[in-house]
């Protein structure tokens, strides 16, 4: 990650009625506040941070092993049928 | 004094730096000012792109391509309604990853890595290799079709397009390769131009509002035409695309409303442009759709230029090269973003190839590889293109179903989040495209078999 010594910091703030919706994962405070027009949790150095693992339910991982199955075959199935269709 | 002093919190350090910071910094301050001004044209100005780039990207040579067969083969009934149809899901798509990306301020392909473990993030990368590289192939066919109308080869097409993403990398800066891409995308008009040098009647334009005729033939056939078609509005890389893209500008919560327009305006055009297509089109109909099939020649516009007269094949055939060019670069650019955001590397337009080769290698690797397999002598390029959309299709719904996830996630989106009613219209749109996709994939996987007949 290459720093650069050319930028200043020109801390700044929004004018009042800006929001922040994140909360904790992608580390955001809840504040709007700004450094050199970008928020806190927008800098390369936050967004390198990995957001933490969500915790899955049982039915939901399943769930999707049953979606990423099927559309596996499918998409097998469609490809069998190109190979098909150009003899 | 000692005790006032103990309480003053120390001020917060501002994070490390990057040239990539600085760039987006730059961008920021002028929607900072413009919002501070109170410039309202000029903060729309500045904040459109991501879902414009997404929806007329999309609008690419096999997706026009789809559109203008199928006026060719069945005229303007149930596919004038279906095509806003779509493009109306695919809003409802894309708006939920530019929130994500406004949001998180990170791409999809990191989050669902990070959020739900690499597993899924490495198989969606791949499918969205997988489908990118074959719809590559179908973009520089569509730019060798539009060539081949001005009597120039495949190699011509393939520098071209090459040139193209290597002319758009100059400049280290996110905002000038939108602003390059965004300006050649309004060149999908052409097929709005088309469409009117045909001189359609406007009578039969607006009584296939009513979803009729319905198409004929068989099952099989109409399960083609709807897979293909749900392919050629919504597919994987759009979401890849429009949540890199809108991190990657630097949008925040703030700008969400204004990124809605954009989507909002990106499907509306989009919508246009494809029914554009879709009547010139059916101008062929009457003439038994013919020509079209001819991906390896002129085909579609010297049918068109027989039946319409010249300026109306020229127009068709300047509108392939623009929606195969247009592509080539926005989807060349989801590959990039997904392959360096599951590795964890610099992914952004902001920073310059040095800084960021994997980013850089994969945006251009993917484009030529599709490039070279254009100049394959004897590969089926039409069978590639007309299965090009299908694919997408049937892998889309598990990209969908994360992007669903990500955007019920009150852990990274907080009051962000999916209200109930746009839970409702994404799980239906979901469902909907799974079924179309697997209906088709499973239909024609045991006709092929001869299980069925």
């Amino acid at each position: 990650m290459k720093t650069t010594a050319s930028v200043r910091e020109q801390p700044g703030r929004e004018p009042a009625g800006s929001d922040r919706g994140a909360q904790g994962a992608a580390g955001a405070d809840g504040e709007d506040e700004l450094i050199m027009h970008l928020e806190r949790d927008q800098f390369v150095a936050a967004t390198s941070r990995p957001v933490p693992r969500a915790k899955l339910s049982h039915r939901s991982v399943l769930a999707l092993w049953g979606l990423r199955v099927f559309a596996v075959m499918v998409s097998a199935m469609v490809v069998y049928t190109f190979i098909a269709q150009l003899r | 004094m000692a005790g006032s002093q103990a309480t003053v919190s120390p001020p917060l350090q501002p994070p490390p730096l990057t040239e990539e910071d600085a760039a987006r910094s730059s961008d920021r301050s002028r929607v900072h000012l413009a919002r501070l001004g109170g410039r309202r044209w000029s903060l729309l100005w500045l904040l459109v792109g991501p879902g414009i780039l997404a929806m007329l990207g999309e609008n690419d040579g096999p997706s026009m391509i789809a559109y203008a067969s199928d006026g060719a083969q069945y005229g303007l009934g149930f596919f004038v309604p279906f095509i806003p149809v779509l493009f109306a899901m695919a809003y409802v798509c894309q708006e939920m990853c530019m929130r994500v990306g406004a949001v998180t301020h990170r791409g999809f392909g990191e989050l669902v890595l990070q959020r739900y473990g690499s597993v899924w993030g490495w198989f969606a990368a791949a499918d969205l290799t997988l489908t990118n590289l074959v719809t590559l192939v179908a973009e520089f066919v569509s730019i060798r079709v539009g060539l081949a109308y001005f009597h120039l080869g495949a190699l011509v097409a393939v520098v071209l397009g090459l040139v193209l993403v290597v002319f758009t990398f100059s400049g280290g800066r996110y905002w000038r390769w939108e602003r390059i891409v965004l300006g050649m995308a309004l060149f999908n008009g052409l097929f709005l131009v088309a469409a009117i040098l045909v001189k359609p009647h406007l009578g039969s334009i607006a009584g296939a509002l009513d979803f009729s005729p319905f198409p004929g033939g068989s099952f099989n056939t109409l399960l083609l035409l709807v897979a293909s078609t749900i392919g050629a509005t919504v597919t994987p890389w759009m979401i890849f695309f429009q949540q890199g893209a809108s991190a990657d500008k630097g949008m925040t919560p703030r700008d969400i409303g204004h990124g809605r327009y954009d989507t909002a305006a990106g499907a509306v055009l989009a919508a246009i442009f494809g029914v554009g297509a879709l009547v010139a089109g059916a101008a062929l109909l009457t003439h038994g759709g013919a020509g079209i099939q001819g991906f390896t020649g002129a085909g579609f516009p010297q049918a068109l230029r027989r039946v319409a007269g010249g300026a109306a094949g020229t127009v068709f055939a300047l509108g392939l090269i623009e929606a195969g060019a247009v592509a080539i670069l926005t989807i060349s650019a989801s590959t990039a973003y997904a392959a360096a955001e599951c590795v964890g590397a610099a992914h952004s337009f902001n920073t310059f190839p040095r800084e960021a080769a994997l980013f850089y290698a994969a945006n251009f690797g993917i484009a030529l590889v599709a490039a070279l397999v254009i100049l394959i002598p004897g590969a089926p390029l039409l069978a590639i293109t007309l299965n090009a959309n299908v694919l997408a299709t049937v892998l889309l719904p598990v990209s969908l179903a994360f992007m669903v996830m990500l955007a019920n996630d009150k852990g990274l989106m907080g009051r962000f989040a999916n209200h109930r009613s746009t839970n409702v219209i994404a799980v239906a749109v979901v469902a909907f495209v799974g079924l179309c996709g697997s209906a088709y994939g499973i239909d024609s996987f045991l006709l092929t078999a001869h299980v069925i007949r």
